[in-house]
């Protein structure tokens, strides 16, 4: 069987998640021994459209956006949407909550009425995909998890549990028992709750997990001191596109 | 009664952890919290803590723990029993008396040798609690000192510790590491005796009641969903309890895809998706029915069980819930206060477990001799164990079929055990083994672990008269009964099939079915839920109930066995019913989510019943006031 062919796009993010990936290094090296990458802005210079799976980071913020993804998804067998952007609709879905002629202004300048622009969306909202790797950065181990699965030819545990559970199991000290509030009650989780680990909290940027207890949530924020506008801005940092649906 | 002083414990401890032969953990600050942790050096001990944020259950279960390694190139499989010597200082007595009642949980009927060997090999220097934690309840559970269960128990006396020796292991670590011990002065040995626990809060109830009481209101939804309203689902109640047992397997495949380990990671069933299945169904689908379980587990099922309520008052749950309603003493109290008639204190005595047969994860290779496409999404595997042995398995009975690096999932064994050299299954396509299992080719392995539960008596029912009911996908483990009976026709009276699936082009079997027609000496009836002008269809048109008024049967005298999807057998049992088959005749097989088979993940369970265990097949009579069975 030839290696299968990886190629790697970036649309509306940062491109940290990019960076994630060649982070990767040794882990990185042993995957490719089973891939190749055609085409990787961050770490390549050739392109090409002959690849059979197309790693996609960045949210959609565009309707000509839309039209390179239906082309990608032509070209690839499996479609991984990597990063909060491009699996939630992440940080860019903020703007959704925003006033459109503000943001245009902001980002674009003088030239806001060149652009076309409407509600940044995520991968999936544009087209069906394989999997989703959630994480503003990405989580290596749940990246290569991914990956390796596909290549199994089985669909990716990506957990419909929220943060508190890896936390528990990590025995941290809840955010909560140090005066500070946290959403990983509602959180997806799958980042083995790095950012609890460290010692802060979870501020959601893997997304909400299916049908989520926001409301019970919002009455434990609101215990421990927090007015209802800050409640909703808690929420709205990476849940921007979800809380929408 | 023997007094060591502090110093010299100290000078104990460091002798332990600089001789290096056992790991030496102990409790230590985390944040302004507790844990149990290795110590580098006996300093960081901080004896005087009052509960620790994960119990030492983690040393004998870890939060994730490898099974087996397996290699995909030669499709084998090693077992991984990961021990190490351990000192473990610092265990108050709930968390020893947790730990006594995990001990009985892991070797009752399949011993658990991944816990057990680790539990061997560890010391444990208990220490009677010099604080406790607002939540904790120990000693209305009666677990704030214990009489057993360590191996050194250790009391503050102020600048020094009584020290009791519990076991022959404690001895020899005292003496090995020079302990500096004297006997205890009389003002020592009274300061010991006057010890007495610390006390965070209590039941205003005798806890012997607590399973009379869950009982009497476990159909109280009102109470249950109030109390379970703010849930998030989080599971860490249940994750951070030092009596909760429930895992999840999963596989994970090295980098190069070729190696890769099968590991188990606690799993909660307060979590949403803990009993659901890849078909949609979820068997606990409400907050309210996983709350419930939860209590009734610990307070009542176990208790049946084994004889303990699985609860040690630690209040780890308490002070973990967000939405503060996980705590025990809370819902206790509040059930005790709604109950019209106060239930009986009875004092139960823990069941004398002696451990059964050590199970492993690692399964038997089978290779795969035949497969044939059945129906639109279902596959007949047949497989040979590798060994060449024959599986042995009863009709009715259900094997776990791996696939490495993609998991494994319960299939009933569809062929007969007559049927021999070879056995079958018959697989529908639905997940990810499941999709694997299609994939497979002649002479492709896969792992079979089993065969596993109670199948159907077919010695009981010789000289009976059988009327088997079979709806889509259940005519996969019927059939292994079904045939059987075929093969030995003279045992048995009467024999009658009723089959229904979705459409025509579903049916299974169908060479089967063709030879049933040629057969005088059973009566078979076919009916499919639709079909169109181009099927050739020449049988029965509705559900498979419509089939039953029919059926000419000797309704007293006839055992029913009805398999298939969840939502037929509370229709078909009706329509039993109303032809005056008793609740006794009537015998099923039900499905749940399974991850072990061996009574141990939790996942199978419906109340206190283990479906991998003593199902999957049941007699009507015996589940029908199982609220969670046919719900
Ligand atoms: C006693 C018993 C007998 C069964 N007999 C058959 C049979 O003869 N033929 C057949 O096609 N199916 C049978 N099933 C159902 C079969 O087990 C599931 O369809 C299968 O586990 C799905 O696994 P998956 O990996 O393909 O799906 P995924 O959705 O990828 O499931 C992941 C894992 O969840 C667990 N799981 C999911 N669904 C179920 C389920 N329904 N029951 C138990 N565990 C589940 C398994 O561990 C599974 O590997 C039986 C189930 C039980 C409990
Ligand atoms: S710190 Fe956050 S994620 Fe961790 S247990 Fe507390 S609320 Fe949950
Ligand atoms: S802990 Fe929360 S914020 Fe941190 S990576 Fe995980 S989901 Fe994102
Ligand atoms: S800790 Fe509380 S909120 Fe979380 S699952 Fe348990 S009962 Fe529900
Ligand atoms: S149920 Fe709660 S109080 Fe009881 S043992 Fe478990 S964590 Fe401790
Ligand atoms: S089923 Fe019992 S042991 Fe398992 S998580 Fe629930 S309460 Fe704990
Ligand atoms: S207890 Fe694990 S499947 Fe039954």
């Amino acid at each position: 069987m030839s290696k299968p062919r990886v190629a790697i796009f970036d649309f509306a993010g940062c491109e940290g998640d990019e960076l994630q990936i060649v982070n990767l290094e040794e882990s990185l090296l042993g995957l490719l021994g089973h891939v190749e990458v055609v085409t990787f802005r961050e770490a390549m210079k050739e392109r090409t459209d002959d690849y059979d799976i197309a790693i996609v980071e960045g949210s959609c913020t565009r309707p000509e956006d839309e039209e390179k993804l239906k082309h990608i998804r032509e070209c690839a067998s499996i479609v991984i949407a990597i990063g909060s952007c491009a699996a939630i609709g992440g940080i860019n879905s903020l703007k959704n909550h925003l006033d459109p002629a503000w943001y245009r202004a902001e980002v674009y300048g003088d030239k806001a009425d060149w652009f076309d622009t409407y509600k940044a969306r995520p991968i999936s909202a544009v087209i069906p995909i394989e999997a989703a790797v959630p994480g503003c950065p990405i989580d290596r181990d749940e990246f290569l998890h991914v990956v390796k699965t596909l290549l199994l030819g089985r669909t990716p545990d990506i957990p419909n549990y929220p943060i508190c559970v890896e936390c528990k199991k990590n025995e941290n000290v809840c955010a909560f028992d140090r005066g500070e509030v946290c959403v990983g009650p509602v959180t997806r989780a799958g980042c083995n709750s790095c950012c609890v680990n460290e010692g802060t909290k979870c501020w959601g940027c893997r997304g909400l997990i299916d049908d989520p207890e926001k409301n019970a949530h919002m009455e434990v924020l609101e215990a421990h001191g927090l007015t209802p506008d800050e409640v909703i801005k808690n929420f709205q940092t990476y849940f921007g596109w979800e809380g929408d649906q | 009664m023997k007094v060591i002083s502090k110093g010299d414990f100290t000078s104990f401890v460091n002798g332990m952890i600089q001789d290096g032969s056992s790991k030496v953990v102990g409790v230590k600050e985390k944040g302004n919290a507790f844990a149990f942790g290795d110590l580098g050096t006996a300093d960081e001990l901080r004896l005087d803590y009052d509960v620790t944020l994960l119990p030492p259950k983690k040393y004998f279960f870890p939060q994730r723990e490898t099974l087996l390694r397996f290699d995909r190139t030669n499709d084998s499989a090693q077992s991984v029993v990961d021990v190490e010597p351990m000192v473990i200082i610092g265990v108050h007595p709930y968390d020893i008396a947790a730990l006594q009642q995990m001990d009985a949980v892991f070797a009752e009927s399949n011993a658990d040798p991944y816990y057990m060997k680790k539990r061997e090999a560890a010391v444990i220097i208990g220490m009677n609690a010099v604080n406790t934690s607002e939540w904790n309840f120990a000693a209305s559970m009666g677990a704030e000192s214990v009489s057993d269960g360590y191996d050194i128990m250790l009391t503050d006396l102020g600048g020094s510790y009584a020290v009791e020796v519990g076991s022959s292991k404690g001895e020899n670590l005292l003496l090995t590491h020079g302990a500096a011990l004297r006997e205890a002065n009389g003002e020592e040995q009274a300061a010991c005796s006057s010890y007495s626990a610390p006390v965070g809060k209590s039941l205003d109830f005798d806890a012997a009641a607590i399973p009379a009481l869950l009982r009497a209101h476990y159909g109280n939804e009102a109470f249950w969903e109030e109390h379970s309203e703010k849930c998030l689902k989080c599971g860490s109640c249940v994750l951070v309890c030092p009596t909760c047992y429930c895992f999840d397997v999963k596989d994970e495949a090295d980098l190069d895809l070729k190696g890769g380990e099968r590991y188990r990671t606690w799993d909660g069933c307060l979590i949403e998706d803990f009993a659901s299945v890849a078909s949609g169904e979820n068997f606990r689908g409400t907050k309210a029915a996983r709350y419930r379980h939860r209590y009734n587990k610990k307070g009542d099922y176990l208790n049946e069980r084994f004889g303990f309520t699985a609860c040690v008052g630690c209040g780890r749950c308490s002070s973990q819930c967000l939405p503060d309603i996980a705590d025990p003493v809370k819902v206790f109290n509040d059930l005790w206060a709604v109950a019209d008639t106060k239930p009986q204190a009875i004092e139960s005595t823990p069941a004398e477990i002696s451990p059964g047969e050590e199970y492993s994860f690692v399964p038997r290779n089978a290779t795969v001799v035949n497969k044939t496409a059945m129906g639109t999404t279902e596959m007949v595997l047949e497989l040979k164990l590798d060994d060449g042995s024959e599986l042995g398995h009863q009709p009715g009975q259900f094997v776990e079929v791996s696939a490495f690096g993609i998991g494994e999932a319960p299939i009933s064994v569809s062929s007969s055990p007559t049927h021999r050299g070879t056995f079958e299954l018959c697989v529908r396509k639905i997940g990810n083994v499941t999709t694997k299992l299609h994939a497979l080719e002649v002479g492709d392995k896969v792992g079979i672990r089993g065969p596993f539960g109670v199948g159907f008596d077919t010695e009981f029912f010789k000289g009976k008269n059988l009327l088997f009911i079979a709806g889509g996908l259940g005519l996969a483990p019927l059939r292994s009964f079904f045939n059987f009976v075929l093969d030995n026709r003279a045992d048995y009276a009467d024999v009658k099939i009723l089959y229904g699936c979705k459409v025509p082009g579903e049916m299974l079997f169908g060479n089967e079915v063709a030879d049933w027609d040629a057969r005088d000496d059973i009566d078979h009836r076919m009916t499919v839920d639709s079909c169109t002008e181009e099927d050739t269809w020449e049988g029965n048109v509705g559900v498979i109930t419509t089939l039953i008024p029919g059926v000419d049967i000797d309704a007293e005298d006839t055992y029913c066995i009805v398999v298939g999807p969840p939502i037929m057998y509370r229709f078909v049992i009706k329509s039993l019913k109303e032809k005056g088959v008793p609740d006794d005749k009537i015998i099923v097989s039900l499905e749940r989510r399974m991850k072990c088979g061996v009574g141990k993940c939790g996942h199978c369970q419906m109340n206190g019943i283990y479906v991998c265990q003593e199902g999957p097949v049941f007699n009507y009579a015996d589940i029908k006031d199982v609220p969670e069975a046919l719900e």
